[in-house]
């Protein structure tokens, strides 16, 4: 099969411009750019453990509004402040509950944002590969969420992304989080979707001011035949704090980068994820974090399993720039493997140009611990049940960080749906 | 309750037990001592149904039933508990959450309601006071930083939660101070009854001071080639295995 030139999409660039007029030198920049990127290759190191040829022989077009009602789960946690809703990447107003978050901060469309503040277009992210600039090139809709100084938003603000009858279509959603000084909120993103095969890539940046807080729960759960691209920036200043986790539980195949920039002495970042993959399913996170001043820290914790013929890939890159003394980075990845058919790949990435810093890393990869089964069993547990319990503690580490009792037993929930599906499925395999 | 007829094991295609026969009744305590590498805890880990372990021939019989045709968890759900020689760490899973599993398990097994956390934690501290156990040590993730003794204090606890009919006792005593070889051979004792039977698994005589057996077995090369009454035990600690046998 042929791939798709990326200079074919410029007819719906075209299309956009014309919705977002102002918008032609932001967009048709980012075409160009992706043109030049071209698809990640094998050759793309980041890319190496993501078999993008779905990505790259198709042609996806804009979505289009939905033609069924979308089925609106409910929220995650009860005690959300506000609750956006985006069917087919188009924002929904009668979907969405804004609470008093309009009054806490302040929310706006992505298309207001662009059209009001063309000069802050720039500062808008237009990435540095093809996914991310096709992004820019073609975004549609999105939140831009600015939370005054010193504002703090206790309870979590749920964007949720339905994608229906949405076969071979694009979704190219952008978010824009904005932090004034000492602010703080916790942003849950969820994906979900039907059985068609569309394709998700949508782009997060986040600013986080001096001593502002950013917690982002990322629960990725698109319908089973969905691609899933994504990339989150955040810049994060002095004394402030981005602590990310990230959920990958969907589509066919789900790629996400997270990119962390600590900019200024004391900035931190915790990057933690569990991934779980079943059967033909591939779950690929990509890290880098950039310690780039003095006394920054940072931690990265991921957990993730593979089924048979499933597969699970954690890159890890940290950067410590030149004269960033004093900087503390930890980096653990630990992967199960349910049998020889899984696959599950790991690559931590060190690049220190400062000579004071403690930065560790470790990867393992292994099976459920056959004599923690027996012991169990050997105390009346049914075999299914003691694989749960091991799942979950296993994963717990990586949820250490989600703040919110209700969402983490949300999360605790779906690990223990998907282990037993999984045993169901095996028992009527046998 | 338990009755083994000729049975034979192999561990890898190795035989390990060649030709067992060994029968075992409500009420009493039977011994079965032997050295390293005789098959103790090949017969014990078999019995409660450890899968690497292949039966190439014989049967053993559970009250009346065919114990071999039972998964582990089953074999729990009957009444049989096996205490184990290395005790499993098992870090992010809490001993309580375990334990609260395992006899919520074998009550669902049995047909039983599930016990409410409230009456579980009574229980629980309670067993875990005879047995002088700190009640921190349930909040701990299950073996996880716990010294030889108290790993096996805390198989003992769960032997009590569980209240097993047969309870097999592998190697209980080794690794123990005599301070909590007192404590643990409290625990088997409080559990023999007339209607529970106990096999204890040892390679030393020190145990059976505390603990009365009502029979004796000598186990070498994979059979049991002599049985008797307790004095059989300080015979093998007085001659050594090979003169007994």
């Amino acid at each position: 099969m042929e791939v798709t030139s990326l200079k074919s999409y410029e007819d719906q660039v075209w299309e956009l411009i014309g919705l977002m007029p102002g918008t032609e030198g932001l967009r048709m920049r980012a075409l160009k750019a992706a043109n030049e990127y071209d698809w990640p290759g094998k050759q793309d190191e980041k890319w190496r453990y993501s078999d993008i040829r779905a990505l790259k022989n198709n042609m996806f077009e804009q979505t289009r509004p939905a033609i069924d009602a979308p089925n609106v789960p409910a929220p995650l946690s009860a005690e959300n402040s506000a609750r956006l809703v985006f069917i087919n990447g188009r924002y929904s107003e009668d979907l969405s509950d804004m609470g008093d978050l309009w009054q806490a901060a302040q929310v706006r469309p992505l298309a207001n944002h662009l059209m009001s503040n063309m000069d802050r277009a720039d500062e808008l992210v237009r990435g540095k590969d093809a996914t991310a600039c096709l992004n820019t090139a073609l975004m549609r809709d999105g939140m831009v969420l600015s939370v005054p100084a010193g504002v703090e938003i206790d309870d979590p603000v749920e964007i949720l992304h339905i994608t229906i009858n949405g076969e071979n279509a694009g979704c190219h959603m952008r978010h824009v989080i904005e932090l004034g000084e000492g602010a703080s909120i916790t942003v849950i993103e969820r994906f979900i979707g039907d059985r068609g095969s569309y394709w998700t890539n949508s782009v997060l940046q986040a600013r986080v001011s001096e001593s502002a807080k950013f917690s982002h729960i990322r629960l990725q759960e698109e319908g089973a035949d969905a691609l899933h691209t994504a990339k989150v920036f955040a810049n994060v200043d002095a004394d402030a704090n981005y602590t990310a986790t990230n959920i990958n539980l969907g589509g066919a195949l789900s790629r996400l980068e997270v990119n962390v920039r600590l900019m200024t002495d004391g900035a931190s970042a915790t990057v933690d994820g569990v991934a779980l993959a079943a059967t033909e399913q591939s779950h690929d996170t990509y890290t880098q974090v950039e310690h780039l001043m003095p006394a920054t820290t940072s931690d990265q914790l991921f957990r993730t399993i593979a089924d048979s013929r499933g597969k699970t890939s954690f890159q890890g890159k940290v950067v410590v720039a030149k004269d960033a003394q004093k900087v503390e980075a930890n980096q653990s990845f630990k992967a199960l493997t349910f049998d020889k058919t899984a696959e599950a790949n790991a690559k931590p990435e060190l690049e220190i140009l400062a000579d004071d810093v403690k930065c560790s890393h470790g990867a393992t990869v292994g099976q459920l611990d056959e004599k923690a089964i027996f012991y169990l069993t050997s105390r009346g547990i049914d075999p299914a049940t003691a694989r749960q319990m091991l799942v979950e503690a296993f994963t717990a580490d990586a949820l250490k960080a989600v703040g919110f009792e209700d969402v983490k037993q949300e999360i605790l929930t779906r690990i223990s749906d998907w282990m037993a599906a999984r045993a169901n499925k095996v028992s009527t395999e046998e | 309750m338990l009755k083994i007829n000729d049975l034979h094991i192999s561990v890898d295609g190795t035989e390990i037990i060649k030709g067992l026969d060994l029968e075992v009744k409500a009420g009493e305590v039977h011994a079965v001592m032997g050295l390293n590498g005789a098959g103790k805890s090949t017969l014990a880990n078999t019995i409660a149904g450890r899968d690497d372990y292949e039966v190439t021939k014989g049967s053993v019989s559970y009250f009346g039933k065919d114990l071999l045709e039972l998964d582990p968890h089953e074999r729990v759900g009957e009444g049989i508990f096996l205490g184990f020689q290395y005790p499993v760490e098992i870090p992010g899973v809490s001993n309580l959450n375990f334990m609260r599993t395992a006899i919520n398990s074998v009550r669902k097994y049995n047909g039983e309601e599930a016990m409410s956390a409230a009456e579980f934690m009574k229980l629980v501290r309670s067993k875990a006071a005879a047995l002088k156990m700190d009640p921190e040590m349930l909040k701990r993730f299950v073996n996880v930083g716990f010294s030889g003794g108290e790993k096996k204090r805390n198989e003992m606890v769960q032997m009590a939660l569980l209240d097993p009919k047969l309870a097999i006792l592998d190697e209980t005593d080794s690794g123990l101070d005599i301070d909590a070889l007192k404590i643990v051979a409290e625990g088997i004792n409080a559990q023999r009854r007339d209607d529970t039977a106990i096999l204890l698994i040892t390679h030393y005589q020190r145990l059976l001071d505390y603990v009365q057996p009502d029979v004796v077995h000598v186990m070498i090369d994979g059979k049991i080639v002599k049985s008797g009454g307790k004095n059989l035990a300080l015979e093998l600690e007085e001659k050594g295995y090979a003169a007994v046998a």
